[in-house]
């Protein structure tokens, strides 16, 4: 298992997938980190750039304390980092099918089982390699935000490492994601949109939908935010348990279980499929 | 090797094929197939497109699941074999590599997965002459450097067993002339060669066996030179002369069959060049040309599978 693993790394270094994904990260998590300051200068100090009491609520003041400010800054580029590394993944499958490789690397090994495994093992990996990059950017910068704005680095609450290793557990789920859209989808283009479409519209969606609902049948129905993988993640980055949504563990759970059920379906299919 | 994996030489490398059967939705594109090939010849696998040719080779190596029956390579499943790149080296399809990898970069991830060491990368791509192109991505090789390095991916693990589906695809004169040599070789050291093709006359030059399908099915298998021979019966006779009409009723005597060729020439069957010589002779007609036209290949292979290539 070790050499497949090393192969899969060793596809992915030997083409330029990896450093043009990282290129492409990078001014990302620039810009999440722009606007993640000027949110938490608003939380902060919500008077200053006048949001009006009667909005200030019990979440939002919870999402102005000091550690969840933090732990959003600690955790900053989240929101595109996961979708990057499920990008990848949905290449490492789809490339083997795009540029005909598919037929080598199962006479190699025709336990197709073996083959899957190590892809989400690489994958895994990418995605915690971006995980760490992003983190120590964070870590580097956080501080001095944060100090900026007149809080201390909080690196001494637990909450924060919480939200860190959540962090990279989100990391780490999405590019299994990717694997099992990429298995699902063996077209490189359409998986790719698909992942796409289902990241952003899912996200962007289920918060309407969600907040729509909520106002007509109570606010019980925020705690299906879970059921959205893209909410469910960024549950998981945040400092501490906020009033009105789920825990953390949940979305952690509710993560788990989807990549799972995408890693065992993505096998199932692999192993029984043709390759022509 | 001590470590209990299939040693390159372990093995027969007999390949046997039985009741080999797929079905695709409305098609039986390989029909209860059944033939067995020999190590230490080349053997073409030979039948019109469409034939099921590919589909059976992809069945042989695990690619494909068949709908009934069986192959084993050595005795043992291609999925069962403890070590396949070891046992068996197989070149399916000319572009089967990562576009922008190097040559030298995509057998290297082959041997990784297979747990070769990886100075077997650089010694399979100087196997086929393609050195010198290791650092250079796969998008810049041309057809005949692609069907190379598809040869040394086959070669990293020193198999016992060689398949190749359509090798000569792409290659020049030169290429294909290396290709001949190269399978020779193989053949010659004990390896099993199975080659699948439709160039027929390179077939004739390479193969020393056949086997020969249509329509999914077995038209025949067995030594070029018999399969050949056995359409021994449609050998003609040319012959050139002046005096047509007085070798036709000389030949009338002899059972033989004559039909008129283009240019005046004339077609004998039924009988051989030194009847129809001795024949000449005795009619005292002059003769300009005198030639045993033997079946090919080729002309063997279009009666065999006549009428069984329709598009299916």
């Amino acid at each position: 298992m070790t050499s497949l693993v090393r192969s899969e790394l060793l596809k992915i270094r030997t083409t330029n997938t990896w450093w043009v994904f990282g290129l492409l990260a990078l001014p990302l998590w620039g810009l999440t980190f722009l606007i993640n300051y000027f949110q938490s200068q608003a939380l902060l100090d919500p008077a200053s750039v006048g949001v009006p009491e009667s909005e200030q609520n019990a979440q939002f003041q919870a999402a102005g304390e000091h550690v969840n400010v933090a732990a959003n800054l600690y955790t900053n580029g989240q929101f595109f980092g996961v979708l990057i590394v499920m990008l990848l993944g949905v290449i490492v499958v789809t490339n083997e099918f795009f540029h005909q490789t598919a037929t080598t690397t199962f006479l190699t090994t025709p336990r197709r089982t073996s083959v899957v495994v190590a892809k989400l093992i690489a994958a895994a990996v990418l995605g915690v390699l971006f995980w760490v990059v992003t983190t120590g950017l964070n870590l580097i910068l956080a501080p001095l935000i944060l100090s900026s704005l007149d809080v201390g680095s909080q690196l001494d609450q637990g909450a924060i490492w919480q939200a860190i290793g959540l962090n990279g557990l989100a990391y780490l789920l999405w590019s299994v994601f990717g694997i099992g859209f990429g298995v699902l989808i063996r077209s490189q283009i359409g998986a790719t949109v698909t992942a796409l479409l289902t990241y952003l519209a899912g996200y962007i969606g289920a918060i309407i939908v969600l907040s729509i609902l909520a106002d007509r049948f109570g606010d019980w129905i925020n705690n299906l935010q879970l059921i959205v993988p893209a909410l469910a993640s960024q549950l998981m980055a945040t400092g501490t348990d906020l009033p009105g949504t789920p825990p953390r563990w949940a979305g952690a759970a509710v993560m788990v279980a989807y990549a799972v059920l995408t890693g065992t379906i993505g096998t199932l299919i692999v192993r029984k499929r043709d390759i022509s | 090797m001590s470590d209990g994996r299939l040693s390159p030489t372990a093995g027969n490398g007999q390949i046997v094929v039985s009741g080999l059967t797929k079905h695709y939705r409305n098609v039986r594109a390989v029909d209860n197939l059944s033939f067995t090939i020999e190590p230490g010849r080349v053997t073409g696998f030979l039948g019109p497109n469409g034939a099921g040719k590919t589909t059976t080779l992809r069945m042989l190596l695990n690619l494909v699941t068949p709908t009934a029956g069986a192959a084993t390579i050595s005795g043992i499943r291609y999925a069962d074999l403890p070590d396949p790149i070891r046992h068996v080296g197989a070149v399916l399809e000319a572009s089967s590599a990562h576009k922008g990898r190097t040559g030298i970069n995509h057998l290297r991830v082959v041997c990784a997965a297979a747990g070769l060491p990886k100075q077997r990368a650089d010694e399979a791509l100087a196997l086929v002459g393609l050195s010198p192109a290791a650092k250079r991505k796969f998008k810049g090789y041309s057809l005949g450097m692609k069907q190379r390095l598809g040869i040394a991916a086959a070669m990293l693990g020193d198999p016992k067993v060689l398949i190749l589906d359509e090798p000569a695809n792409g290659l020049d004169p030169e290429g294909i002339r290396w290709m001949r040599g190269f399978l020779k070789n193989l053949a010659a050291e004990g390896r099993t060669v199975l080659v699948s093709s439709h160039l027929l006359s390179e077939m004739q030059l390479l193969a020393d066996d056949v086997v020969i399908i249509a329509a999914g099915k077995l038209v025949r298998q067995g030594r070029v030179d018999e399969v050949v021979g056995s359409m021994a019966h449609t050998t003609r006779i040319r012959v050139r002369t002046p005096q047509s009409d007085e070798l036709v009723a000389a030949l009338a005597e002899h059972d033989a069959k004559v039909e008129p060729g283009e240019g005046g020439v004339l077609l004998v069957s039924g009988v051989d060049a030194p009847t129809v010589g001795r024949a000449a002779l005795a009619a005292k007609v002059e003769l300009h040309e005198l030639t045993t036209e033997r079946p090919d290949l080729e002309g063997v292979f279009l009666e065999l599978t006549a009428g069984k290539a329709a598009i299916r």
